[in-house]
């Protein structure tokens, strides 16, 4: 158990927890929070969970532990880490199930105000366009070629079947398409899960979300992102479904033998690993590039039923309505990245899990129009409340190895939740707020309750407050679709 | 514990089970009924038929985690859910099950994949025990 005495203060938003804390640590956990989000933090296991995580071969710098950040399974949700190339590790439970489980942002240039009387349309076409909910079939059933397809192009296999548009991939992380994919090291169980499942939302706390830009904070970035105060913009939150879930359960099966065979000794065996520069890792990593590519396209082959949503509804009656991309970005996933450490440049493997990739200005990989600015950054607000556009800056490139938060973060259990809310009476209040639901589940939406989760608006400033983001717009819903 | 042999564990983001048996094959009955309990898998029309598994672990945690993922990969990818069991671990974690399956109806909520989340089968005074974590 970690208390709060057994941390030490660096910033009014960053604490430590050094190595002499537990004799496996091999490198200090970092914990981006103000007193009260530490202290939520430490009403459950994440810290804990950091600290296991901390014990990682070929780890370098800190685990580093975002303000969102609540109890998962090995490593905690919103939690970083970088282990070096070529002998340290990859963890797939460092990751996640949901691999490329991830957020898009699109906006139109519609006013808000000028769309209302259409939105209770707009929230019905989207969720008959959008398949969503438990046990859907996709829209794009595929064969087990195309699915390899999927695998290796990502977002690219999208757009070739006519689901993107060309601007659209630049504005995607890693341009919607993970190099060094490789289907043969996918087993057949993740492709029958999969074959059926692209272009779907799933269930949880995925989502669909139609927004108001409510107010600019940085406006030379949101002109550049097309972002306009009043305007109408559009989120997506999902990732790779069954395909991803189970990419990932085979490897940490597999890595259950990995461990001894490398003689890597856990606290946790759900942080099973193996060396990057081993069978094994090297397998997985071609594994879970399939499964981010096939997340990319998935999210891809959404928006392309958004923007059919949006012309159904609003063609003919308004202009302004096409919706083009902000931004796609992932918050689980393992990137082989460069970073400076300790004043050296290195490769590493960087473990994002429910955590932002954000990088600062100049980045090579992002397009010329971002470049000066930073790579966007989004972070979805639990359902009902804010969500924020920020940008990467040079101090999270200095401090977190270009990471930020990934959203809010849950304090209550889906059983709390459950217990406390009830879905009709949450779907009036919502309602009475002006938001427009379409939901598959009346306790699942309960289980997504706001109470359920911390404030949006407070992690935000303690990342910003900390430099490793900065505020670009503040966005509020007006329709939300769950599964 | 309830007379179920499985209850509910406290997780703020998961799911997580414990369940007991009085042997290795009770357990994992329960932890298979309880795992249907949270995902709320109703059965629909139509017959019964019988489903025949065999599976092995390195270790009871594995098997554990095995036999769960099994049942879940097949209530996706064949839409049934599960009535009677009868299991047999053998030496080397080696289980042979008869599960009546059902037609699917619906789902209240699924799981993702089952974790190794700090899991252990431990010995108890009325057999054996773990708390499984789901990633929901």
């Amino acid at each position: 158990m970690v208390r709060k005495q057994d941390l030490r203060r660096i910033s009014p938003v960053l604490w430590e927890i050094p190595v002499s804390f537990r004799d496996d640590m091999r490198v200090p956990v970092r914990v981006y929070a103000d007193e009260k989000l530490l202290e939520a933090a430490l009403d459950d296991r994440s810290i804990e969970q950091a600290v296991n995580a901390s014990t990682l071969p070929g780890l370098v710098g800190q685990v580093l532990v975002m303000p969102d950040v609540h109890q998962g399974y090995g490593f905690p949700i919103g939690g970083v880490a970088a282990t070096r190339l070529p002998d340290g590790v990859i963890s797939p439970g460092g990751i996640g199930y949901d691999i490329n489980c991830g957020v898009r942002l699109m906006a139109s240039s519609l006013r808000a105000e000028e769309a209302e009387p259409h939105l209770r349309d707009l929230a019905q076409a989207l969720y008959a366009n959008c398949p969503s909910g438990v046990g859907v079939k996709g829209s794009v059933p595929l064969t087990l070629k195309e699915l390899d397809q999927v695998c290796r192009l990502g977002s690219e296999w999208a757009l070739k079947n006519g689901y993107a548009q060309a601007e659209d991939l630049p504005r995607t992380e890693e341009g919607g398409r993970i190099q060094g994919a490789e289907p043969a090291t996918v087993s057949s169980r993740a492709k029958e899960r999969g074959r059926p499942q692209l272009g779907t939302l799933g269930a949880g706390n995925h989502f669909i979300e139609v927004d108001l830009v409510e107010k600019i904070y940085h406006p030379e970035a949101a002109s550049v992102l097309g972002l306009t105060e009043g305007g109408l913009a559009l989120q997506i939150h999902c990732g790779s479904r069954g395909f991803g879930h189970q990419v990932c359960s085979d490897y940490v099966r597999e890595f259950q033998g990995a461990v001894q065979r490398y003689a890597i000794r856990l606290p946790d065996r759900e942080l099973v690993c193996a060396p990057l520069n081993s069978p094994e890792g090297k397998r997985y990593l071609a594994a879970m590039a399939c499964a981010a590519n096939y997340a990319f396209a998935n999210r891809q082959i959404l928006a392309h039923h958004a923007r059919r949503s949006f012309e159904q509804v609003f063609a003919g009656k308004l202009k302004g309505w096409p919706l083009r991309q902000v931004y796609d970005i992932a918050h689980n996933m393992g990137k082989i990245e460069d970073h400076t450490v300790d004043g050296q440049k290195i490769r590493v493997c960087v473990h994002r899990k429910g955590a932002t990739r954000a990088f600062g200005p100049g980045f090579e990989g992002l397009p010329p129009d971002l470049r000066p600015l930073g790579q966007p950054v989004l972070v979805p607000g639990s359902m009902g409340t804010a969500s924020w556009v920020l940008l990467g800056t040079e101090g999270s490139m200095a401090q977190s190895f270009g990471s930020t938060c990934h959203g809010a973060g849950r304090v209550m259990s889906r059983h709390a939740a459950k217990r406390a809310v009830r879905g009709d009476q949450l779907r009036r209040d919502l309602e009475a707020r002006g938001i427009h639901i379409q939901a598959g589940s009346l306790p699942g939406l309960a289980e997504e309750a706001p109470q359920a989760y911390k404030e949006v608006d407070a992690v935000v400033e303690i990342v910003t407050q900390a430099g490793i983001a900065q505020k670009v717009a503040r966005l509020k819903p007006v329709v939300v679709i769950k599964g | 514990m309830a007379a179920s042999g499985f209850e509910e564990v406290e997780h703020t983001a998961d799911w997580a089970l414990r369940a007991q048996g009085a042997s290795l094959e009770e357990l994992l009955e329960n932890a298979a009924r309880g795992m249907l309990s949270l995902i709320g898998a109703k059965p629909g029309e139509g017959e019964a038929t019988t489903w025949r598994l065999e599976i092995q672990g390195a270790d009871a945690e594995s098997l554990l985690v095995a036999w769960l993922d099994e049942l879940l990969y097949r209530m996706e990818t064949q839409r049934v859910t599960f009535g009677g069991m009868r299991i047999h671990v053998g030496p080397d974690q080696r289980l042979a099950a008869e599960i009546e399956e059902w037609p699917l109806l619906r789902v209240g909520h699924p799981i993702k994949a089952v974790t190794y989340h700090n899991l252990a089968v431990e010995k108890t005074r009325e057999g054996l025990t773990a708390t499984v974590v789901f990633d929901v």
